[in-house]
């Protein structure tokens, strides 16, 4: 995706003020300090070399010392008054603090006592560095992550994590099985509106993710965790692999979710595809639900095209979300999830 | 020579070394004659929407762009930044701060959010000198879900004190209704976008969805038009949307929907004959159809009738609410449209 110039722009203002103020600096190093590669770096800088005052004389232009430029280092000329860091924009100062809000009040930082004092020592810092319209336009914005699943299993996970400690979980599965498992955990995960622990599981013998309120009960054992396992469950791709799993009363465990291939490596050939198509009204899906294909339709509505890895997470989509959908296909996907709905039916006293 | 310019953000980056720079107020047509990239402008007009779209951008961004009157009448206005707001106050960051920062830029899943953050984050690195990030949130990936293009509308709207309307769906009905109303507060709860705000029709604080918002949000022309209260009760408020939050009595068949009944709360309400938590009720109050037989009656708690419908529908026969009476009705709804999936093949 193409960089906006918005973003563009702030970054090579605050190039020529870092510079200015911290002297010669290696490509690599400005590279690390504001996120990019070292190329693009390098096509800052042959865009600072263009500006300056009007007139875009010798004299009125940036300028970079070319020869240490040949050698990778980066040394500042001029800054044609470019010295300053710019102060946040009030838009930027509201979703800065509350992104780092949402993170303190979040259980798992809040859980933990350095990781919570330096969220805290952050947001005191910031709250000096932006103008009072900023510091009362951030109230606008108010985002809570998810605060599920109980205290005392937060708890346990957190002290295992930090301790290295095997943990026993009581689970309950997306397909509503419950059982008992042994699990290296490696670190919770809070994505929007759920919180998950991701681990090494004995059971399924591979790293996999937990949904915090679908663990019953868990309690630290005795036994440290097998460390190369912890490692294989910290490398799990937690956006890629969560994207798809809120809203969804899919946890990523083993009778699993739909699931585009890069979630499910090496599982995703042979697996049902089914085409859903919901009404406009339920755009959040398409955000949600991780698609292997999203079709949209000139009236709003969108096809959604699916791998379906376990059936049961199917059947619940469909359950859940049928008011939204237009049509299925194939339709006999549709079958389980109808005749679940008229057994409840006639449970309700309704044919 | 005021040549062309490859870029958006170069001919911007002109402008603003320029403004920065001269120690007069400079008119449109000093610089649309001396900045590069403005020279190109085809026509008056040309230029002016140019410029007026240009001097947005930078206002957005932070760039303290003032307007001088020169006590003369239109082309004697000039522009200036002024240099006391422009720069960052003095920030001291450690580098497990510069980490927590890092952590909050990757937070969010919306571009605008995200960008904005992003950019706030680049201008503070710029200001310290730090060269090293601990990550101590380390082992923490936070999201939220994207809250769409009626995020800055209402952000800009609260901030400037703007009365919004715009077409809202019903979540009951999903009729389409022009609502008008007062935004204090956006809010995002458990994967869920809101505005807070007084209905100006309805004569009460009420929540919206942002993703129910059918179309654009029109901003009224006047600022400063209402006072937010400076405390808003969030949950109190989202409570409103799609429901009271309550209690349910749910009849759930044995060892099924554990999940929902880890959320059970104490079931002496339940009726005569409970023992406690998910025991087995014998022909407890079932509503006259006898759902409960062999069944287990729960009370369980929730806060979003919506939220907590989708969750129990998802159960299909395992799980048969029993009360509230709203509750029951929005399963019974997502059941029907179920069973008529198959109905509609072909």
């Amino acid at each position: 995706m193409a960089e906006l110039s918005e973003d563009r722009l702030i970054r090579l203002i605050s190039l020529v003020a870092y510079l200015d103020a911290a002297g010669p600096s290696t490509l690599d190093t400005l590279a690390h300090r504001f996120d990019v590669t070292p190329g693009q770096i390098r096509a800052d800088i042959d865009l600072l070399w263009c500006t300056g005052l009007p007139g875009y004389g010798f004299d009125d232009l940036i300028d970079f010392d070319a020869w240490a430029i040949d050698a990778g280092l980066v040394k500042l000329t001029d800054a044609q008054g470019l010295t300053r860091p710019l102060r946040l924009g009030t838009r930027e100062a509201v979703a800065l603090l509350a992104a780092l809000r949402a993170l303190a009040a979040s259980p798992a930082v809040a859980a933990d006592p350095d990781r919570a004092e330096v969220t805290r020592s952050a947001l005191k810092a910031l709250a000096h560095a932006i103008d009072q319209a900023a510091g009362d336009a951030a109230q606008a914005l108010d985002v809570a992550l998810a605060n599920d699943g109980n205290a005392q299993v937060l708890t346990a996970l957190t002290a295992a994590v930090a301790g290295r400690q095997r943990l026993q979980l009581r689970y309950v599965n997306a397909a509503d099985q419950v059982s008992e498992r042994n699990v290296d955990p490696a670190r919770i995960v809070t994505h929007d509106g759920a919180t998950y622990l991701a681990a090494w599981c004995y059971r399924a013998a591979e790293p996999r993710f937990f949904r915090l309120d679908r663990i019953l009960d868990a309690q630290v054992t005795a036994t440290p965790a097998d460390r190369n396992r912890v490692a294989e469950a910290e490398n799990l791709d937690t956006v890629e692999a969560l994207a798809g799993l809120q809203n969804s009363s899919a946890g990523n465990d083993d009778t699993g979710s739909a699931s585009p291939d890069s979630t499910s490596p090496g599982s995703g050939d042979g697996l049902p595809v089914v085409t859903i198509t919901f009404a406009g009204t339920a755009r959040w899906i398409a955000e949600t639900v991780p698609a292997v294909a999203v079709h949209d339709r000139p009236d709003g509505a969108f096809a959604l095209t699916l791998r379906v890895v376990e059936a049961a997470w199917l059947r619940s989509l469909l359950l859940a979300q049928a008011p939204h959908i237009i049509a299925v296909e194939p339709p006999d996907a549709a079958r389980p999830a109808s005749d679940a709905a008229q057994e409840a039916l006639a449970l309700y006293g309704i044919e | 020579m005021t040549g062309a310019v490859e870029s958006r953000e170069e001919r911007l980056l002109d402008l603003v070394i320029a403004l920065n720079a001269s120690r007069r107020p400079m008119t449109r047509a000093h610089i649309r004659r001396t900045v590069a990239g403005y020279g190109d402008a085809p026509s008056d007009e040309a230029f002016a929407k140019l410029f007026e779209r240009d001097k947005q951008v930078l206002r957005d961004l932070g760039v303290p762009l003032v307007t001088v009157g020169t006590g003369g009448y239109g082309d004697d206005i000039g522009y200036r930044i002024d240099a006391d707001a422009y720069a960052l106050p003095p920030i001291r960051l450690s580098p497990g701060e510069m980490g927590v920062l890092s952590v909050a830029a990757r937070l969010w899943s919306d571009t605008v959010l995200g960008g904005d953050t992003a950019r706030a984050v680049t201008k503070l690195r710029s200001a310290t000198r730090v060269n090293s990030f601990d990550d101590m949130l380390a082992g923490l990936s936070p999201r939220i879900s994207a809250a769409g293009p009626t995020y800055q509308p209402l952000l800009d709207a609260i901030t400037q004190r703007r009365r919004v309307s715009f077409n809202y769906r019903a979540a009951s009905t999903g009729e389409v209704a022009r609502r008008r109303i007062e935004p204090w507060r956006i809010v995002a709860r458990r994967g869920g976008w809101y505005a807070i705000g007084y209905d100006c029709d309805r004569g009460q604080p009420r929540a919206f969805r942002l993703s129910r918002i059918d179309g654009e949000v029109d901003l009224d022309a006047a600022r400063n038009s209402y006072q937010p209260p400076s405390h808003v009760d969030v949950d109190a408020a989202l409570a409103l949307d799609g429901g009271q939050e309550g209690q349910a009595q749910l009849a759930i068949m044995p060892e099924r929907a554990s999940a929902v009944r880890a959320r059970a709360v104490d079931t002496d309400a339940a009726g005569d004959g409970v023992a406690g938590s998910g025991d087995a009720v014998e022909g407890g109050d079932t509503g006259g159809n006898g759902v409960a037989d062999g069944r287990d009656v729960v009370i369980v708690p929730f806060t979003s009738l919506t939220v907590f419908a989708d969750e129990l529908a998802a159960y299909g026969p395992a799980v048969i609410v029993m009360s509230p009476d709203d509750l029951r009705q929005a399963v019974i709804d997502r059941l029907t449209a179920a069973a008529a999936l198959e109905v509609t093949r072909g």
